[in-house]
């Protein structure tokens, strides 16, 4: 039997019994067993790399800080999912939210908070006290009622339109349903889900609000695959238990470990939002401005395309 | 003369520093990971919280139910299951529903390779 926090997500253990319970099919054993033979002949190689370059030189092996070179320690390679449960995830235990309870009458900010879920470094930007919108166009960098801005959804590369359905403030821009994942904000509401079709998009246009799509991450808490295979910086809007909340890779993640990061995250909901150098920012409860993304993207690769669109939250 | 048979049934006990649950061990349906937090999902509909991490309440199982604790599953890093309500398995949706098949039902997630391992250990027990 495996020790007891040795477990990766793909793995299976019967607790309270010494029974075989490690029903792993062959394909996992012989995995192990590769990895196993590798760590072997790579310990050789170098073994026989510094032996080799110490006889051949007959000078006595120095130490890094010896050399005067600066020592690279190497990152568990082996076995990337043998690294425990995250351990810097807090959850406020009186309201089972991210966010902390923060009272009605407090000015606008948002909460930035850094945590990992199964080797996933993720920011999370918590909006308190401020109402979402969508914007089209530049932004105002200098709006002092902005307390988060990224963008929404992605342009299309043919026409430069807007990919996938878009209502600005109750007008729609765009009806594609291309992509199955949407977001909306109306009455002050902020729902996000995957669907093929959603009742809000009309809803939105009827009552002034807010509606965009995007790739779909996680639906009612199950993984969505995309087909996109590259690593990015990604970005998305999540609903967990009702609370919203905007989460960062902090490093370059595949969609799949990306939205496996927020179901780990026991997110119910979560859209994609563009990441990577897409342009954003954050304001804190100190009033500090975070970026992210780059803020002169444009520069020298051409004009901003016009439908550049953005998710706003603004202070009430 | 009578005498008295009281059945005594196991209770697992997850001690923290400032509270106690005290619950046997079918009154549990799973039990998922909050990083320094679990939550039971117990049988009446109520959701427990306990600053324990998942980890810990497996050895606890271990420890204090011994062989009993085998109605308990561990399955990935976030989520431990009561093997007596699975009632439903989707490997390509990577859904395991949790059921009474009465009164509750839980749909959980878990990878689709660890639900095919479920899948064939509940298939082998039944051969």
């Amino acid at each position: 039997m495996n020790e007891q926090g040795d477990i990766r997500d793909d793995e299976i253990r019967i607790i309270g019994s010494n029974l075989p319970s490690d029903p792993q099919p062959p394909v996992s054993r012989l995995r192990r067993v590769i990895a196993g033979v590798i760590v072997v002949v790579v310990i050789a190689v170098v073994a026989i790399f510094v032996w080799g370059g110490r006889g051949a030189s007959n000078e006595p092996l120095l130490s890094a800080e010896e050399q005067g070179v600066e020592e690279v320690v190497i990152p568990e390679i082996f076995d990337p999912y043998d690294s425990g449960d995250s351990e810097d995830i807090v959850i406020q235990p009186e309201t089972g939210r991210f966010g902390s309870a923060v009272d009605s009458l407090v000015r606008g900010f948002c909460e930035i908070r850094d945590m990992s879920m199964n080797d996933v470094p993720l920011r999370i930007y918590i909006p308190h006290n401020a109402d979402m919108t969508l914007h089209v166009g530049k932004l105002d960098r200098e709006d002092s009622a902005i307390i988060y801005a990224a963008e929404a959804s992605f342009i299309r590369a043919d026409n430069l339109d807007i990919l996938g359905a878009f209502v600005l403030a109750g007008e729609p821009l765009a009806w594609g349903l291309s992509v199955r994942g949407y977001c909306s904000s109306i009455g002050g509401e902020v729902k996000v889900g995957v669907a093929d079709n959603s009742p809000l998009f009309e809803e939105a246009i009827e009552r002034g609000g807010y509606f965009f799509r995007q790739y779909g991450l996680v639906d009612e808490g199950v993984l969505v695959e995309n087909e996109p295979k590259n690593k990015s910086i990604r970005r998305a809007i999540c609903e967990r238990r009702g609370e919203i909340f905007m989460v960062e890779s902090l490093n370059k993640e595949s969609f799949h470990d990306f939205a496996q990061a927020l179901v780990d995250l026991d997110i119910d909901n979560a859209v994609n939002l563009p990441g990577s150098e897409a342009y954003g920012w954050a304001v804190d409860g100190d009033d500090e401005v975070h970026e992210f993304g780059t803020p002169n993207f444009y520069t020298g690769r051409g004009k901003m395309p016009k439908n550049t669109n953005y998710i706003v939250w603004r202070r009430r | 003369m009578y005498r008295r048979n009281i059945a005594m049934t196991r209770h697992l006990v997850i001690s923290t520093m400032n509270d106690l649950v005290r619950i046997t061990p079918d009154s549990v349906i799973y039990i998922s990971s909050e990083g320094n937090y679990s939550t039971l999902m117990l049988r009446d509909g109520n959701a427990r919280i306990v600053t324990v991490q998942l980890g810990q309440i497996e050895k606890m199982i271990a420890a204090q139910l011994g062989a009993e604790g085998n109605i308990f599953i561990r399955i990935g890093k976030s989520l431990i299951i009561n093997r007596s309500y699975i009632y439903y398995i989707n490997i390509s949706r990577q859904q395991l529903m949790l059921s009474n098949v009465e009164t509750f039902s839980y749909t959980v997630a878990a990878s689709k390779e660890a639900l095919k391992q479920l899948k064939e250990l509940l298939d082998s027990e039944v051969k």
